[in-house]
This record gives structure tokens, sequence and C-alpha cells, in this order.
């Protein structure tokens, strides 16, 4: 009886992440065969599923649309460069709040956090002129240096850094280690599934991020990926859904191939945070 | 006090505008005048045998943007004293916040495109340069109907681009199978009667209908005009809507709706856009107002014989126009001014304008272009690009007071209310102009 009860709902488990599973598949699949169809199976209702003839020229329509391995390349610079600029800022500071006690801690932190709470868009003005000063306008720079510090990422970490046993740090005192190598040799691997995951987010939010790009940037040297794909949108008249989404197809194969390597360490992430 | 405006204005445009954005960048503006006093004399020490450079920011994605860079080319290599560096920002409304921060921080634009119903906001906030000394009667080249939007307080502040305005869209097939005049109603009551006879309904459900449109304030803007209403009173301080005039297109859609002859296309926005496109291409509507910016990649995806014709008539005939004017930035020094015009002049000229036109479905700016055996060669072969040109005759300007674009926002859900059947007209009329007047006041 027991036996038939458990079966029973582990079925309707399934079922259920199934149907979560594909609200969230869905749109992806739309795109991907969107990006394969011609622009009047696009229009067609009923529609179809699966294109009559499948039209590679539509990638090859979007990529030569603009410089795109310039855009291309930019975005991996601007993503990489401020994951790698907010690995070595908020590995420190995290280590700092979540092991050290000094004066002032609770409220520097307090500070971290209101900068998680304030959207982009709101201070983009000041940033703005701000980097216009610094003569950083239209460069990679003005994408990377805002985002250097990410509260997120401290919080993040410094949770992950506080469960670590104290009896670990004590044990490599002991053995004379210096708070240096402490941080980069015990701390950062014993976090790795955090890393991994903070590193996914801010990965995944630079190189989808439009809006900042397009504000600091005026020339096509040093523009990102989402600009590019956004020019192929005119802004009256027909839109060429089949191309846009191809565009969009490029822009998010990356991600998908991060998130494919990234996956087993998120999983555990989570499974470590909820410990 | 100046820069102040250009950042509040920044932040009211900018995609959230919250208080703390507004109270942050007032301080940004009062440490920035330093850099603002500094570029200005840079700009004018530049020798003259250098060619002057000048920045142009446009807001055209897809082929209208390609088209767009390869005008620009065109201007350059036909004049050596002057290099037009060209740079696209996004949409319309990206490119205000744009063009506003850049203000603040002294590294502008020298000519960029501005929707023309925020013309008003952007000359209130003395970003834009009086045209007027450089025209000298220049703009009397331009279409009549496409100036609205040009003119703020009395001043000439833009000239005509890539301009649009509304137009009934005809499935000519379905039309002649109802057995209606393929030339397409003419009045609101033929627009009520030609829906009845084109709808079709299977069983419970409606398979065609006879009109839709998207609920958006183009289009109700356009049927106010058409009832010989205003949006706001000439004096632009008080909303008008809360008359015969302004009611009158709700009474109108929703007692289609009612009827069950007319579709309002959901989703929000442009998205409503797109399915009545949809609807109307897959032959599940007879009729549909959009664009005249759509009219080349409809024909082109249109399976049955398209037509167009004028909006429908209640008291007269009556149409917004939309799109983007070219405007100059006051900012700029004299030289790159001067360069600017040249550019202005040059991008909406006749020879400029007939191929853009006939490349993107936006009209032809100049009287002459119009006229011109290239058009008029156009015209007989495709007479659908023509009947915009000819609605402009009786075109009203879009209302552009400073804030119109929130305004048009509180107009836009109040009136969708009304049409979702969530308010009566009157209550919807009286709920946006109470909503609206505040914000006039402001």
């Amino acid at each position: 009886m027991l036996q038939v009860g458990r079966t029973a709902w582990k079925t309707v488990e399934w079922v259920l992440l199934a149907a979560v599973g594909l609200v969230f598949v869905f749109p992806f699949l739309w795109m991907f065969l969107t990006a394969f169809k011609t622009m009047p199976e696009v229009y067609q209702f009923p529609p179809t599923w699966w294109p009559e003839s499948w039209q590679f020229e539509n990638f090859r329509i979007a990529w030569s649309s603009g410089p795109f391995v310039t855009y291309v390349m930019n975005s991996i610079l601007v993503a990489g460069g401020i994951l790698i600029l907010q690995f070595l800022i908020a590995v420190p500071a995290a280590y700092a709040f979540a092991r050290y006690r000094f004066p002032g801690r609770n409220l520097l932190f307090g500070l971290s956090l209101i900068a998680l709470m304030i959207p982009s868009q709101v201070i983009f003005l000041p940033v703005y002129v701000e980097m216009s000063h610094w003569g950083l306008v239209n460069t990679l720079w003005s994408l990377i240096l805002p985002f250097g510090a990410s509260a997120f990422g401290i919080f993040l970490l410094r949770q992950a850094f506080m469960q670590v046993p104290d009896e670990v740090i004590e044990a490599a005192r002991l053995d004379s280690a210096s708070e240096w190598k402490i941080m980069w040799t015990i701390m950062v691997p014993m976090a790795k599934p955090v890393l991994v995951t903070f590193g996914l987010f801010s990965f995944i939010y630079h190189w989808n991020d439009y809006f900042w790009p397009l504000i600091m940037t005026n020339s096509d040297s040093v523009r990102t990926l989402p600009i590019g794909i956004s020019m192929l949108k005119a802004a009256e008249g027909g839109k060429q859904w089949n191309v846009i989404m191809a565009g969009n197809m490029i822009l998010v194969l990356p991600i998908l191939v991060v998130f494919f390597f990234a996956q087993r360490h998120i999983i555990s992430a989570f499974v470590y945070q909820s410990k | 006090m100046k820069k102040l405006q250009v950042s509040m204005l920044a932040c009211v445009l900018s995609v959230t505008a919250v208080l703390a954005g507004c109270g942050s960048s007032k301080e940004a503006a009062g440490t920035n005048t330093q850099s603002g006093g500094s570029t200005a004399p840079q700009g004018q020490t530049a020798s003259a045998g250098k060619p002057v450079e000048i920045d142009f920011w446009y807001a055209l994605g897809g082929k209208n943007g390609e088209y767009i860079e390869k005008m620009v080319k065109d201007f350059n290599a036909s004049h050596k004293d002057i290099v037009v560096k060209p740079a696209y920002q996004g949409s319309y409304y990206e490119n205000h916040s744009k063009v506003l921060a850049s203000v603040s921080a002294g590294n502008q634009p020298d000519v960029t495109m501005v929707e023309v119903g925020s013309i008003g906001a952007f000359a209130d906030a003395k970003v834009l340069e009086d045209l007027g000394p450089y025209a000298n009667g220049a703009e009397k080249k331009y279409i009549p109907g496409l100036l609205g939007n040009s003119y703020w307080k009395d001043k000439l502040y833009a000239i005509p681009f890539n301009r649009s305005t509304p137009l009934l869209y005809l499935n000519r097939d379905m039309l002649k199978a109802a057995g209606l005049d393929p030339n397409g109603p003419k009045t609101w009551e033929e627009l009520r009667q030609f829906s009845q006879a084109m709808t079709k309904k299977e069983g419970d459900k409606t398979a065609t209908y006879g009109f839709s449109t998207p609920i958006d304030i183009w289009f109700y803007e356009a049927l106010v005009f058409q009832s010989g209403g205003k949006i706001l009173t000439d004096d632009n301080k008080e909303l008008a809507i809360n008359t015969e005039a302004g009611k009158a297109p709700l009474e109108f859609w929703t007692g289609m709706l009612k009827e069950g002859v007319m579709k309002a296309p959901p989703g929000e926005k442009y998205n409503a856009w797109d399915v009545a496109k949809q609807d109307f291409l897959n032959q599940q509507v007879g009729m549909i107002f959009t664009s005249t910016g759509d009219l080349r990649s409809l024909k082109e995806n249109a399976k049955f014989d398209l037509g167009t014709a004028f909006l429908p008539a209640n008291k007269n005939f009556g149409a917004p126009t939309g799109g983007a004017n070219l405007v100059m930035l006051a900012k700029s020094s004299d030289e790159e001014k001067k360069a600017s015009w040249e550019f202005m002049q040059w991008m909406t000229d006749t020879k400029q304008t007939i191929p853009f036109s006939l490349e993107s479905g936006y009209m032809p700016v100049t009287t002459e272009a119009v006229e011109s055996e290239d058009m008029k060669k156009a015209y007989e072969k495709e007479p659908n690009f023509q009947v915009a040109v000819k609605q402009l005759e009786y075109a009203s300007p879009r209302p552009m007071v400073p804030g119109y674009k929130e305004l048009q926002e509180v107009i836009m859900t109040e009136i969708q209310r009304a049409v979702l059947g969530q308010a009566s007209v009157d209550e919807a009329i009286q709920k946006a102009t109470e909503k609206g007047q505040k914000l006039l006041k402001k």
C-alpha cells in the first residue's frame, strides 16, 4: 500500500517537473524553430512545428548584417573581464566579512547589501558622467569597471565562507599558512560550487546586458553582441522574426554551452546552501 | 538651470525613472559644469584645413538602419570638408535617454533623430538649436503636413526625416468575396457595415473578423482628429478629450467589439501590432490599421490582393503622423553646426528622400519629391505607396508637450480599460483626464 502511494507520488512529481520544464524550454524551442523558418511560415496560422525547409540562410543574413566577429570578441572580453575583476574583489572582501571581526564590519556589509538593491538604470546618469570625466566613454573599460565590485558576489561568497568549519582554518594556521594562502588555497576550493554559480549568473547577466553597452558606446568597434542583435530589429515596419531569432540563437548558444558544463556545480551549490 | 532640466528630462525618459535617480543626477549635473565649458572651445579651434567631424546618432535598426549608414557614406564621399560619424543608438526612446545623458556629460552628438512627439520636450530642455537662422525659408521645400511637429513655440527645431502615418489596410479579395467596394470604406459607418459583412462565424467561434486594430494612442489620436477633436487644448495646458470627439472613438470601438465584428488584438504595445498584422496576413481579419512603414513587408508576405486606403472619416478625414525628425544640438560649436545643417539638408533633400522612401516605405519629405518623375513612376507601379502622401492633406501634428510620452501611457491605459469592458467610456475618459491633468500641471 505504502509502495503504491510512493509510486503515485513519484508520478505526480515527475508530471509536475515535466510541466514546469516545458514552460521554460518552450520559448527556447520556439526560438530555435523560428530561426529556421521562412518569413511567410513565421506568420502562418495555424503555425507549423517543424520548418517546411530548414533555412540556414537566416543565420548567414544575421551574421553578415554587422561586424559580428567584433561583437563576439567584445562580449567575451567584457563578460570575462567583469568576471575576473569581480572574482579578485569579491573573494578577499567576502573572506574579510566572513572571518574577521573589525570595527565597522556590519556597517560596511550593510552598505554592500544596499548596493545590491539599486538597479543600474537609476545610477546610469552619474556613472555615465563619471566615465565621461575619465575619458572612458566608448571604450571597453566603461563596460567593465562599473561592475567590478559585485555586492551579490560578496554576499553569496560570504555565506559560503562562513560555512567552512573553523577547524580547517585553525589547522591551516597551525601549519603556519599565511592568510593569503588560506584564502586562495583552502577557502576558494571549498566554495567552488558557489563560485561557479555566481560566475554563471554574472556571466549570463553581462553577456545579455543591453542597456549599459548601448549607453556607454557609440561605435561598432567596442559594442557587444546584444546591440548587434537589436540592430536586426527595425523600429517600425516589418520585423524579420526568423533573422532576429537566428541572431538570438547566436547570442544564446555560448550560454547554453557554459550552462551545460556548470550544471553539476549549480545543483551542488544550492544543495550546499540549503543544508 | 539648463543642465538641471536636461538631467531631469533624462531621468524622466530613462527606463526606470524613480525619485532616487533624479536626486543623484542633480548632483551629477552640478559637478559637470566644467566639462561642458571646456569642450566647446575645443571644437571651435579646429583648424580650417581639416575636415569638420560631426556625430550623427540614429535610431533605426534592420534594413532601414543599413540604408542610413549607406546614405552617410555617400554624403562623406561627396563632401570633402565634412566627416559624419554615424552611430546606431537603439530605439527612439533609448536614443532619447542617451542623448540627454551625453548632453549632461558634454559629449553629445551634433545631429540626431528625435521621435516627433518628443520634439517639444527636447526643445523645452534647451537641448536643441533653433534652425530658423540656418533655414532662412528653406523649410518651405518640405511637405507642410509633415512640418507640424517641427515647430515648438514658433521656432523651427526639426526637419522631417523618416515619417510615417497610419493607413487602413485592405484584403481586397475578402472585400470582393463579400460583394463590397474593393476601395474600402470611406466613413466610420461604412467601416462598421463592411466589418459586419466580412465577419464570418463558425458555430460559436468567429472564423474571420472584418476589422482589427491595436488599441494604441496613435489610432486613438487619429479617430479623435477624424471626429473634429483634439487631444490637448491649443495652449497645450489642458487635456481636451473629455468631449464628444474624445469619446466617439471609444464608443465606436466598443460598439463594434460588442457586435463581434472587430477584434482587439491581445498583447502589450507593439505585440498587439504584430498580432494584428499576423491575423491580417493569415486572412483571419479583413481590414487593419497600421503604419505606412509596414506596407513593404506586408506586401511581400501577403498571399492576397492587398490594398490601402485613407483612415475612414467620422466628421472628416484625419490622421496623425509619426516617425522621427532630424535635430541639431545646441551645444555643438559654430563650425559643427554649419556642417550639421549641411548634412541635415542633404539627408532630407529630394535626391536622397526619394530612394530612402522607396527603400524603407517611409514617406518622401519634400514636395518636389512627391511631384518628381521617379516618385510618379513608383506610384504608378504601386499606387498603395501614394495613399499615405495624399492623406497628409488631412494630417495633424502629434501633440508634443513635454511629458506627452507619460501622458500617452495614461490615456492608453484608460482607453484599453474601456475596450476590455472594465470601465464605461465616460469613466475611462474621466479617469484619463484626471490623471493626465496632473501630469500636465507638473
